[in-house]
């Protein structure tokens, strides 16, 4: 037994483990290194060897093409063409830059579209900031309103007249709520007390309960009034949707699906899981329907069968039939996502609320949810990338998307069949935008992971 | 004991004065039994749904009537009366809309055949390189894969043809390659047997001629299994099988005569035809999904323990066998659920040629059809249904296998 005994043995008491060994001399350095790992044997020094011609005449190719043999300035595709016959002549693009970009919006009017999207942005901006209470609601405020905003700036029209009285409200709504979560923010960073809180006792003079909700209420309709009082001055040039194209269009297109997405997979994805036989076998049949045909079959369903199947005195433009094609498409996709999160949920947590006392929808929204959702981050990044490449299928049915607009650019009659240059530039557009989204993704992934 | 009976008249007086009440205080106790609500739900769901269907369905009828349209499939039958621009199948534009929804599915399921075929052995090869050890070969694997990825399946698709294949020599400079084979910018012409039988009787034949050695297998099975040696009869049924076949074969080849490429006029005829619609769908698709494959890949091989390949060559095996013997049966397991989706996904995504002009289902039926009859409703539902029969069965089938690599646990 004590010969066992380690503990007691002096020499392995004082355990010092040898350190570990340098590498060999011919591994050391950025050399060695090479050495070691691309010429280590006759296979792998001629495979290296392979590649890296192919990589250089690649290269060369390419950055000849499309840097040093390259044509900016030009008028039109002849002079290109004289100029430098085997360059890409960059100049088509760049004089079509502004078209697909914004389609075929006015010219005077692209402003609108550049507040639009910076009001967008803003409207998120207090997000980044962790001293900004009620977080979640700035986000489920941008969801519910800012498309009022967007669209009233996109499309124009007057107050009362182009406007309809649900949307003029709604915007004026929206405006107030950016407004009041601005004048917080600031007023936070002053180290002020909120606008809130300002009204709490005048509100209480006259209520006993809900206090905070109706004093909120009251600046918003303030607010709102004296937002609808000034916007009735202003008149916007009106535009037709027909005219909307370009990377603005996608990113219309994409970003309604990407917000409507999670909402529809999030009830579509509990009915799946409900224990109801009715609910389940529901929304089972539209998910597996939705996910197993292609999205062009249901972008044409939603553009041929609509019309048929709604009354005849309800129109819609062809935006607003790919747009719930779009959302019914994703809305399947981010569905099984959200599945995959809710299974992987341990039963615990869902005994755990039930612990509690918390009812369905407590237990779902409160709960569980929040969990799975974030443990899917980057399941529904990858979705979100596949969306803003498919909605490059709007094209085929007509909607001068991005893509389209790019196709264009060889009808024009001074580009006549200038096809390489702008289909290469909006593959970089596109690989630009997907890339950084998926580096976000795996960024996110590293951050949140859990584990259970 | 006395208490419950004085109590007693004092609870039930309120209740029978105000029956109204009293029956909103039974529903809310009702609506707050999980069954009760449970059933309740599901009720009103159903009805939205009914509902919604209906209203749906009245709204086709009133609009269909308005318009003078009638719904059924008897449309099927009236001659097409368009010309198809490639058909694996024979067609005329003689043929009715049956012969024409045949055709697209046809060509879909070739197309997506072959990208399928060829995408997964390029897919497998990239995700392989990608786990090299040389650090040029992984980086250049990497970023075909980053950059196929990233880029939509519809530019991909659009760029081959219009950057590469419409920019080929027109058909009096293309390229050759004997009488063999001839590339220009409508597509590729390849030297081909023809025969005055269809083809379709010649691979029926091959295949009854198949099903009939199968079945002597199996017929002499038992036998073999006792004895270890086949029976008379099987060399027997062999030996005729072998003569008629002999037959067939000289009676098919003297109807063969091979058919060669010729330039006759502003095109060739003759030889087998690929147009280059084809050809740009089908490197666009299979660069596209091999990329994917390739992703699907490395994760099943990066899931297996490091450990496994270490014992592989700690016993001597080298790289390739390591891979096929140890790494790759292991791998397949988590390999196979996300390979079938991939699959899935390029049989529907090869859709998607319809954007230049490759003659598969949306194509001929969903658009050229559609806009002949307008029979939007019956047209879409052929064209899902397809695509939903494939999807089943594709998923079907690959479950079916995928329970027959998955570990046997008892």
């Amino acid at each position: 037994m004590d010969d066992l005994n380690v503990n007691n043995e002096p020499a392995l008491k004082q355990f010092v483990p040898t350190p570990s060994r340098p590498p060999r001399k011919s591994e050391r350095g950025i050399i060695g290194a090479i050495r070691h790992r691309c010429f280590n044997s006759i296979g792998n020094s001629l495979l290296t060897l392979c590649v890296a011609v192919v990589l250089f005449y690649l290269l060369k190719y390419i950055l000849d093409w499309a840097v040093f043999n390259a044509v900016f300035i030009a008028d039109n595709r002849r002079q290109c063409m004289d100029i430098s016959p085997d360059g890409a002549c960059w100049a088509g693009v760049i004089s079509w830059f502004n078209g697909l970009i914004y389609g075929r919006f006015p010219l005077e009017e692209q402003w609108r579209v550049n507040s639009g999207v910076l009001l967008g942005l803003a409207w998120l901006l207090p997000l980044m900031s962790k001293r900004v209470a009620l977080r979640n609601f700035i986000l489920l405020s941008w969801i519910g309103l800012y498309p009022f905003v967007g669209a009233y700036l996109f499309l124009g029209g007057r107050f009362g007249a182009e406007l309809g009285l649900v949307h003029g409200t709604m915007t004026c709504f929206a405006l107030a709520f950016l407004t009041i979560i601005y004048t917080n923010w600031i007023l936070s960073g002053l180290g002020k007390k909120g606008l809130n809180e300002l009204f709490v006792p005048l509100v209480s003079r006259w209520v006993q309960r809900r206090i905070h909700l109706l004093s909120f209420l009251t600046i918003l309709l303030l607010v709102a009034l004296f937002i609808a009082f000034g916007l009735s001055y202003v008149a916007l040039e009106p535009v037709a949707i027909e005219r909307w194209g370009g990377l603005f269009l996608t990113f219309i297109i994409a970003g309604f699906a990407i917000t409507m997405a999670i909402p529809v997979g999030v009830v579509l994805a509990l009915g799946r899981r409900s224990k109801l036989p009715v609910i389940h076998w529901i929304s089972m049949i539209i998910i597996e329907l939705v996910r197993s045909v292609p999205l062009i079959t249901v972008l044409f369903m939603a553009v041929t069968l609509l019309p048929i199947f709604l009354p005849a005195d309800m129109e819609f433009n062809k935006l607003t039939q790919v747009l719930v094609a779009v959302c019914l498409f994703a809305g399947a996709y981010m569905a099984e996502n959200i599945r995959g999160g809710l299974q992987a949920i341990p039963k615990g947590q869902y005994e755990a609320a039930a612990t509690l006392g918390l009812g369905y929808l407590h237990t779902m929204v409160l709960v569980i949810l929040p969990q799975a959702l974030k443990m899917m981050i980057p399941n529904i990044m990858t979705s979100f990338i596949s969306l803003l490449k498919d909605t490059t299928l709007v094209s085929i049915i007509g909607l001068f998307d991005i893509m389209l607009m790019a196709r264009n650019i060889a009808n024009d009659k001074d580009w006549v069949g200038l096809h390489t240059e702008p289909l290469v530039m909006i593959s970089v557009l596109f690989f630009v935008l997907c890339y950084s989204m998926s580096q976000y993704s795996l960024n996110l992934e590293k951050r949140l992971k859990v584990d259970h | 004991m006395t208490q419950p009976s004085v109590s007693k008249p004092s609870k039930n007086t309120p209740k029978q004065t105000n029956l109204f009440l009293s029956l909103i205080e039974k529903n809310r106790l009702l609506l707050n039994d999980d069954s009760y609500r449970a059933v309740v739900l599901q009720a009103v769901v159903l009805a939205a749904v009914l509902f919604g269907l209906w209203f749906l369905f009245s709204n086709a009828s009133e609009n269909l009537n308005r318009l003078g349209m009638t719904f059924g499939f008897d449309f099927l039958q009236v001659t097409a009366g368009f010309n198809i621009s490639w058909s694996l199948i024979p067609y005329d534009s003689s043929m009715s809309y049956w012969r024409v929804f045949f055709v697209g599915i046809v060509n879909t399921l070739i197309l997506s055949f072959c990208v399928i075929v060829v995408g997964t052995i390029i897919g497998t090869a990239v995700g392989i390189l990608r786990l090299s050890a040389n650090p040029l070969v992984s980086q250049l694997a990497r970023w075909y894969v980053e950059i196929v990825r990233n880029v939509p399946l519809l530019i991909q698709i659009i760029f081959w043809f219009t950057v590469v294949f419409s920019t080929l020599p027109a058909p009096r400079q293309s390229y050759h390659l004997g009488e063999w084979l001839v590339l220009n910018n409508r597509g590729l012409y390849v030297i081909s047997l023809e025969s005055a039988f269809s083809w379709g009787w010649i691979f029926a034949l091959i295949g009854a001629l198949g099903a009939a050695i199968y079945g002597l297998f199996r017929w002499s099975k038992p036998y073999y299994k006792v004895s270890g040696s086949r029976s008379a009869g099987f060399y027997i049924g062999l030996v005729f099988w072998a003569v008629a076949a002999c037959w067939a074969v000289w009676f098919i080849s003297h109807s063969l005569s091979l058919s060669i490429p010729t330039l006759q006029g502003f095109n060739f005829s003759g030889g087998a035809f690929l147009p280059a619609s084809f050809g740009a769908a089908f490197v666009a698709m299979t660069v596209y999904r091999s990329a994917a494959i390739a992703e699907t890949v490395r994760a099943g091989m990066q899931s297996i323990d490091r450990g496994q390949s270490e014992a592989a060559f700690t016993i001597g095996f080298s790289r390739v066998q390591s891979l096929r013997l140890i790494l790759i049966p292991q791998a397949i397991r988590s390999i196979i659920p996300p390979m079938t989706n991939s699959w899935l996904a390029a049989t529907k995504d090869s859709s998607l040629a319809v954007a230049i002009g490759f003659p598969e289902l949306v194509s001929v039926f969903m658009q050229t059809s559609m806009n002949q009859t307008g029979r939007a409703i019956e047209i879409i539902f052929m064209v899902m249904g397809f695509y939903i029969f494939i999807s089943l069965l594709i998923s079907y089938l690959l479950n079916k296998f995928n329970d027959s690599v998955q570990y046997k646990v008892r």
